[in-house]
């Protein structure tokens, strides 16, 4: 079938920022179908409001909207383009619904703009539920016995007739959110609650559950004229319970003969088939009853999705990418593999690799809640790892997660709950695969650990060959591995510390004696087609083989190694993959051969189409040295993939590696604090008073000499991992005690914490001479708040040129005292006037992405370029001080309703997975933008909800006061009404939580509150406030939980009064 | 098995290849040495089709997905009664499998029939070096742990020309199989070394299947008054395949024909066409095959070293191929698959014959249809064991042949996956 000539400007939605469930998966996909639509002749107009993906960037799309993804914002730029067509299948479940949306409004046919790559309809089939079943029921296929319901009451029928446990599945949310197993009628009535209030549509699922069951994905792809393949089959580790993207998942498929495949093969084109999807990629998902290979088809999503993004890494197969030209009228058939560039994408791969993807957690940023995994998914970021056999690829991607795991446990690190060591076993959190290979450590069998945990035999049956490997290892000591016992070593996974470890010897001596016997491991290929054909592409993975069969090609031009930053966590995420990725793109530009290490599947950085070549490895020191030893690179960069790399810098270093751009030294001094504050001194620039210390005691005198409140902190963490205000000896007592599990080899910091000041990040560039301030973020909450979790604004809205202008000459001067060569980020404090350092990065920081959509200038290519020799000079960048007619904000995205039980409040410590932008003429409208683009529904009226702690009781009355003004009624706690009424505002009294009813919980429920403005005491985490901002979470109801979120809110509901917002696309800023 | 999990009953191995590559690995299932020529198959499941596959006798098959024996042996997917191939090549064998349908781990089962086994070997490593250097004669030794001599006896060796496999693993004498239902039609099969889920293929499309031996005279077979008949896989050389074309040959015009692998090239041989060896052969479950008729693409298993020459069957016939008068110069028939056209040769014996199936992976051809007599014939395994069963429409497309419908090539891939 020829390709439709008939559309010619295709608008893609994107899937907004990185929340839990959808993360930079969509990035990957929509980055591919950008450009692959644009390779063959078609213009494409985007709409994200993610700032940190690579999509948006200028250059991905012919016309880029960083704007909300809402009906209203995308019918606007609907309206200004005139698109023919809209591809809503990369953007996820968010551009999905916002596609139903439109479409329901009728904008779509008013505009004459054609859905591609799958219809509404369809979308309709594969989301509803009731739908589905029936669908499915036509085709002969069993689907869980299920009920849909829209109250409780419903809910307890469909379970009483089902029997318990039942699964609790929301209708219309992302990653299942609101869901849960019901094991008895009190679970029921907590989860389906939850579910009813947070699915769009107020209706929920209960359902049969199949615990035990095997869980089965199929990604499959079709197109118009109807051939269908099967890319990838995906087994979970985890028995169905745990939500996929919570689950340890093995592709290809491990435990189920081909008559089994073949069957679930057939039934997911059926699926396809029956539910409507026109072309591209889908997700089916099956449980399969492991006692007599009965097979329940679960669900399938109609687009490409998180499973997809892992599907394309892990067998090289662009599905994106082949989605998106099946969209406008390709046939599988007319596509050309990428990989052998001789076949046709119309078949299905073979891989020769065993691959295993291990989610990762951040359950340590949000104390009190419970680190169960259930249907509902918690990861925030994922890893892949390849290797050879199961054992290999397991233990790879175990220490590939940067969870201070060498392997499957092994290396020293155990540390196991004795008391519930059974419930342990028994249960699926992010830590069970320890406790599965330490209870057969113990001894426990297969058999036992099978009947606690429903794991197939065979997983347990290769988890328990790693611990006898384990054994033998240890026994043969480090002098009894010969080359072909230390080879088995290696074959199994085991990394060079864990061998140390279990032979009482050093990992560095490990490596020497590895070295002497002559083991190393094998450049591998992805190829598609388990070597069937010659593999036109450099996907690469390492492998340990007998033999010496590499598959490592020379290449004429000199090569640089950029190491990326591992698996997205709360702190470290899709940021510093945008800088790795521009690097790529610099320095191939520059004639460098391009060599990418990562070991995240969802990024940019490992798609093969990004770099010359890609190792799909972990990022420890053995495995980079491994890519470095055989690719023999010019320059490594450590400086563009936050913290992961910049810890292994100093060891590369000593071990020989060409660092490009800013060297260890400098690091090691802007990171020892007493080295930068002795170099502050020098330069006589001001910083908060502060100190380091190892015990209580020390902490206690610091203490006395600074002040309190301090910000603490453990040393060499990102994103404010372990970091607090204490106000008191009690707090830093409890803190010492805590930190020195955080990060044992370093000192605690503490800081004097300069309260009401205002924070700015800065982005430069520094070439060893001369330094360029890219841009000066302000931040929009004070300082204590963790950047990371702060709105920002470029330029900034409330500074005098004259501050700006020292910031900058401070910047200057610091980068060049530190020999920076590349980016730095400082971040500053002013308060009455004065300009604080806070913290010098001598890295690419999270906001670069930001700054550089916001300013223009992408700075992390310009840091590639300095590192490859030219001068600030060279890049004709504009000047620091120009003037511009817009603002730029930025918001974080807070996962506050995916951890139940947390305190919803910002602090020190980052937890946010995600931030937004917009771009308006005024501070107000950008800020507003984010709301919407957060989608936080601002109420222009009602009831508006005002309690604040001590301190912000003098500053509530303006806000309060414009709220008024605005036509807000006000509800407030005793304390602050006394406050708003002796300033003359009008305002109700509501009873505290603890003295009775009804109180302002109860008008939540009513749905009385329209918003609201509550912010807690610091320190405290305790009593009413905590109550209250969980239920505005689980209700939707947006708030301000701070005095200067509260300001900004109130200007932006101003601004918003003054009418709709217009749209800009930043190729006209 | 890793070395440090297991090491009783460990013995070294080596695997030598004709072109001089010499890998050191481990022994599995039995002791002792097995000469044939090498291949590698894709498929990532279905090992114990392939093991017990009759088409793969005289040769020694590398697995390359890694990790071998997973799921053990089941007690419903063997392809004949015991392992057929003389070597099994793997990287990692398993001994303790996890299925419900599992009755012995996959060493036992090889063990227990006499297949000797390496494992510990590179697979990837030498799935390249087939690729390059083609199929050819290779060893595996548990006993003779020499590179040399062992290089030596492989270079020495018989190749697989050099024998006819059809007679070592046809059946002995006819067996009948009934219908599934409804029986429709009665089909006399020539077992050339016939896998099993051809057998329960016919039978499922309603065909009482007689199999008999590789080298019934045909008159013996017309005799069982079939309404049909049927020739299967089989191993080796066609060319070195004595009487079947003859049976072919006699049969043709006289009933509705279909040939499957070793049958399609006994078909073209009876036609007068040519065989050729193709470098490293097709083996696995992923082949993409266009229906020329329905430009629907099939993904396909196949097992074969040896093709048909399609131009060798006769002259384009330009008004039943598009105006195209000459055969691609090239040999590769993928522009036909690019410009959706079956096209037709005027056979000097049969008539016209039509090109209705090409690999889209390298242009050769995968299916004929005979115009002027009722048989068709296909090189891939559409009754897949293991692999795809999208192709199964075929068995289908026998009955209604036998129904006499002219259509019976033009099903969609698309029915019946589902019921």
């Amino acid at each position: 079938m020829p390709r439709r000539d008939d559309i010619k400007k295709i608008l893609i939605i994107g899937s907004g920022p990185i929340v839990i469930g959808q993360a930079c998966e969509f990035d990957y996909s929509g980055t591919q179908a950008c450009k692959a639509l644009r390779e063959h002749g078609y213009q494409v107009v985007l709409v994200n409001s993610n700032p940190a993906t690579i999509m948006t960037d200028p250059q991905t799309a012919d016309r880029t909207y960083v704007e909300p993804i809402t009906p209203e914002s995308v019918a606007k730029v609907i309206r200004k383009e005139r698109p023919d067509a809209l591809l809503p299948n990369m953007g996820g479940q968010t551009a999905l619904n916002c596609a139903v949306a439109l479409a329901k409004s009728g904008v779509l046919e008013e505009c004459g703009v054609e859905v591609i790559g799958c219809d509404i309809e369809s979308i309709r089939t594969g989301e509803d539920r009731e739908l589905f079943a029936q669908a499915m029921r036509d085709i002969g296929l069993e689907v869980a016995r299920s009920g849909t319901a829209h109250t409780l009451d419903e809910c307890e029928r469909i379970a009483d007739q089902i029997g318990y446990p039942v699964v609790v599945r929301p209708a219309f949310t992302l990653g299942g959110a609101g869901g849960g197993m019901a094991y008895t009628h009190d679970d029921l009535v907590r989860i389906a609650r939850e579910g009813l209030a947070l699915s769009a549509n107020s209706e929920v699922l209960v359902e049969q559950s199949l615990e035990g069951w095997k869980k089965i994905e199929m990604e499959v792809m079709r197109d118009s004229a109807g051939n269908g393949i099967v890319v990838c089959s995906i087994e979970n580790l985890d028995p169905m319970g745990v939500h996929t993207g919570d689950s340890i998942t093995v592709a290809p498929c491990q435990t189920l003969s081909d008559r089994e495949m073949q069957r679930l093969r057939d039934y997911s084109l059926a699926v396809l088939e029956r539910v409507g999807v026109a072309c591209g990629g889908s997700n089916v998902q099956f449980a399969v009853n492991p006692s007599d290979g009965r097979v329940i088809v679960i669900e399938m999503n109609p687009r490409v999705s998180r499973s997809s993004a892992l599907a394309s890494k892990a067998t090289g197969f662009p599905i994106a990418k082949e989605a998106a030209l099946l969209s406008v009228g390709y046939t599988l058939d007319e596509i050309t593999n990428d990989i052998t560039q001789a076949t046709p994408a119309c078949f299905e791969p073979s891989i020769d690799y065993c691959v295993v993807k291990i989610p990762r957690f951040a359950f340590e940023k949000f104390e009190g809640t419970d680190t169960t995994l259930t249907t509902r998914m918690k990861a925030v970021g994922e890893v892949m790892a390849m290797g050879a056999t199961f054992e290999e690829a397991l233990q790879k991607a175990l220490r590939s997660l940067e969870r201070g795991h060498a392997g499957l446990g092994a290396d020293g690190n155990d540390d196991f709950d004795e008391e519930h060591f059974e419930q342990r076993v028994a249960t699926p959190t992010p830590e069970r695969i320890l406790y599965v290979a330490e209870a057969l450590r113990r001894g426990w069998g297969v058999g036992r650990v099978h009947e606690l945990t429903h794991i197939d035999p065979w997983f347990l049956s290769r988890i328990a060959d790693i611990v006898a490997a384990e054994g033998s290892i240890r026994r043969l000591g480090l002098s009894g591995l010969d080359h072909d016992h230390m080879l088995a070593a290696k074959q199994m996974g085991f990394s060079d510390a864990q061998i140390a470890w279990l032979t009482g010897s050093r990992e560095d001596v490990v490596r020497a004696v590895r070295e002497v016997v002559g083991v190393r491991p094998l450049v591998k290929t992805v190829d598609t087609c388990a070597g069937e054909f010659a593999a036109r592409t450099s996907y690469h993975y390492l492998a340990y083989e007998r033999g010496d069969a590499t598959e490592f090609r020379q290449a004429d031009k000199p090569r640089v190694v950029i190491l990326s930053a591992g698996p997205n966590r709360i702190g470290q995420g899709i940021e510093f993959d945008y800088c790795c990725v521009h690097a790529a793109y610099a320095l191939e530009a520059k004639g460098y051969e391009t060599v990418m290490v990562n070991c995240n599947p969802e990024t940019v950085s490992t798609d093969y189409d990004t770099s010359d070549r890609l190792y799909f490895e972990p990022l420890t020191f053995e495995d980079v040295m491994n890519v470095i030893e055989v690719e023999r690179p010019v320059g490594v960069i450590v400086t563009l993939g936050g913290q992961t790399p910049i810890n292994l810098a100093g060891r590369l270093r000593d071990a020989g590696v060409p660092i490009m751009g800013t060297q260890p030294d400098a690091i090691d001094l802007a990171e020892d604090r007493d080295r930068f504050a002795s170099l502050l001194d020098r330069l006589g620039v001001a910083y908060p008073p502060s100190s380091t210390a190892e015990t209580v005691k020390d902490a206690r005198a610091v203490a006395r000499r600074v002040g309190y409140p301090l910000i603490v902190r453990p040393s060499y963490v990102l994103g404010g991992r372990g970091m607090a205000i204490v106000y008191d000896d009690e707090g830093l007592a409890k803190y010492m005690s805590a930190a020195t599990r955080v990060s044992p080899d370093h000192p605690v910091y503490l800081d004097s914490f300069l309260e009401d000041a205002i924070e700015l990040d800065v982005d430069a560039l520094c070439d060893g001479s001369e330094c360029y301030v890219g841009s000066v973020l302000e931040h929009i909450e004070e300082c204590g708040v963790h950047s990371g979790d702060s709105a920002c604004c470029w330029p900034p809205f409330s500074l005098s040129d004259a501050i700006v202008g020292r910031i900058r000459d401070i910047t200057r001067r610091l980068a060049l005292a530190c020999h920076i060569k590349g980016l730095l980020n400082i971040q500053f404090a002013v308060r009455d006037e004065q300009v604080f350092v806070i913290e010098l990065n001598p890295r690419a920081s999270r906001t670069v992405p930001f700054s550089s959509k916001a300013t223009g200038v992408p700075l992390a290519r310009m840091a590639a370029r300095i590192m490859a020799g030219e001068t600030i000079a060279d890049l004709c960048l504009p000047p620091e001080d120009r003037e511009v007619d817009y603002y730029a904000v930025k918001e974080a995205v807070m996962p506050w309703s995916r951890f139940p039980g947390a305190d919803v409040t910002v602090g020190p410590e980052m937890k946010s997975t995600g931030e937004v932008m917009g771009i308006d003429t005024t501070f107000p409208k950008a800020y507003a933008k984010t709301r919407e683009a957060i989608s936080y529904r601002i109420p222009m009226e009602g009831t508006v909800f005002v309690s604040v702690c001590d301190a912000d009781k003098r500053s509530i009355a303006p806000v309060a006061l414009s709220l008024s003004n605005l036509g807000y009624d006000l509800v407030a706690t005793p304390g602050t009404a006394k406050t708003l009424r002796a300033a003359g505002i009008p305002c109700q009294v509501v009873r505290p939580i603890r003295e009775g009813r009804p109180n302002v919980l109860d008008m939540m429920t009513a749905g009385q509150i329209a918003f609201m403005i509550n912010t807690p005491k610091g320190g405290s985490t305790r009593g009413d406030g905590i109550l209250i901002r969980s239920a505005a979470v689980n209700r939707g109801i947006d708030m301000a939980t701070t005095m200067s979120g509260a300001t900004a809110l109130i200007q932006a509901i101003a601004a918003l009064r003054k009418g709709p917002l217009d749209v800009y696309a930043l190729q006209d800023l | 098995m890793n070395l440090l999990v297991n090491t009783e009953g460990c013995r070294e191995a080596l695997i030598a290849l004709e072109d001089g590559t010499v890998l050191r690995g481990r022994g599995f299932g039995a002791p002792g040495e097995a000469f044939g020529e090498i291949v590698f198959n894709t498929s990532m499941v279905g090992y114990q089709e392939i093991v017990t596959d009759p088409s793969y006798a005289g040769q020694i098959v590398t697995f390359t997905y890694p990790q071998l024996g997973n799921y053990g042996i089941t007690s419903t997917d063997a392809q004949s009664e015991r392992p057929r191939l003389r070597g099994v090549v793997a990287h990692d064998v398993c001994r303790t499998p996890s299925n419900w349908q599992c009755v012995q781990s996959l060493p036992d089962y090889i063990a227990q029939s006499g297949v000797v086994g390496i494992e510990d070997v590179d697979t990837r490593a030498l799935t390249l070096r087939i690729r390059e250097a083609g199929a050819m004669r290779a060893a595996i030794s548990t006993v003779d742990l020499d590179p040399k001599s062992l290089l030596s006896r492989v270079r020495s060796s018989a190749g697989i020309g050099d024998h006819n496999y059809v007679a070592d693993v046809s059946c002995d004498g006819p067996r009948v199989v009934h219908a599934r239902g409804e029986e429709r039609h009665h089909v006399v099969a020539y077992d050339c070394g016939m896998k099993e889920g051809i057998v329960e293929h016919l039978a499922q499309a309603g065909c009482e299947v007689t199999v008999v031996p590789w080298d019934t005279p045909a008159e013996d077979a017309l005799a069982l008054h079939p309404d049909g008949v049927f020739f299967s896989n089989g191993p080796g050389d066609p060319t070195s395949v004595p009487h079947v074309p003859d049976a072919v040959r006699t049969v043709l015009g006289k009933l509705p024909v279909f040939g499957i692998c070793l049958g399609n090239q006994m078909i073209a041989l009876a036609a007068g066409g040519s065989i050729q060896k193709l470098p490293y052969g097709h083996h696995g479950g992923n082949e993409p095959v266009m229906n020329l008729l329905t430009g629907r693409v099939e993904v396909t298993a196949q097992n074969h070293n040896y093709g048909v020459v399609f131009p060798s069957l006769g002259r384009l016939v330009p008004e039943l191929s598009g105006g195209v008068a000459e055969h691609p110069a090239d040999g590769d028939l993928r522009a036909w698959s690019r410009a959706r056209i079956a096209p037709v040769v005027r056979n000097e014996r049969y008539g016209r014959i039509r090109l209705t199936h090409v690999n889209l992976n390298d242009g050769t051809p995968e299916g004929l249809q005979f115009l002027d007599v009722p048989a068709f014939a296909v090189q891939y395994h559409p009754e897949a064991r293991p692999g795809p069963n999208d192709s199964a429409y075929l068995f289908e497309s026998f009955a209604r042949l036998m129904d006499g419908r002219d259509d019976y090539l033009a099903i969609d891939v698309r029915e019946g996956r589902c019921r």
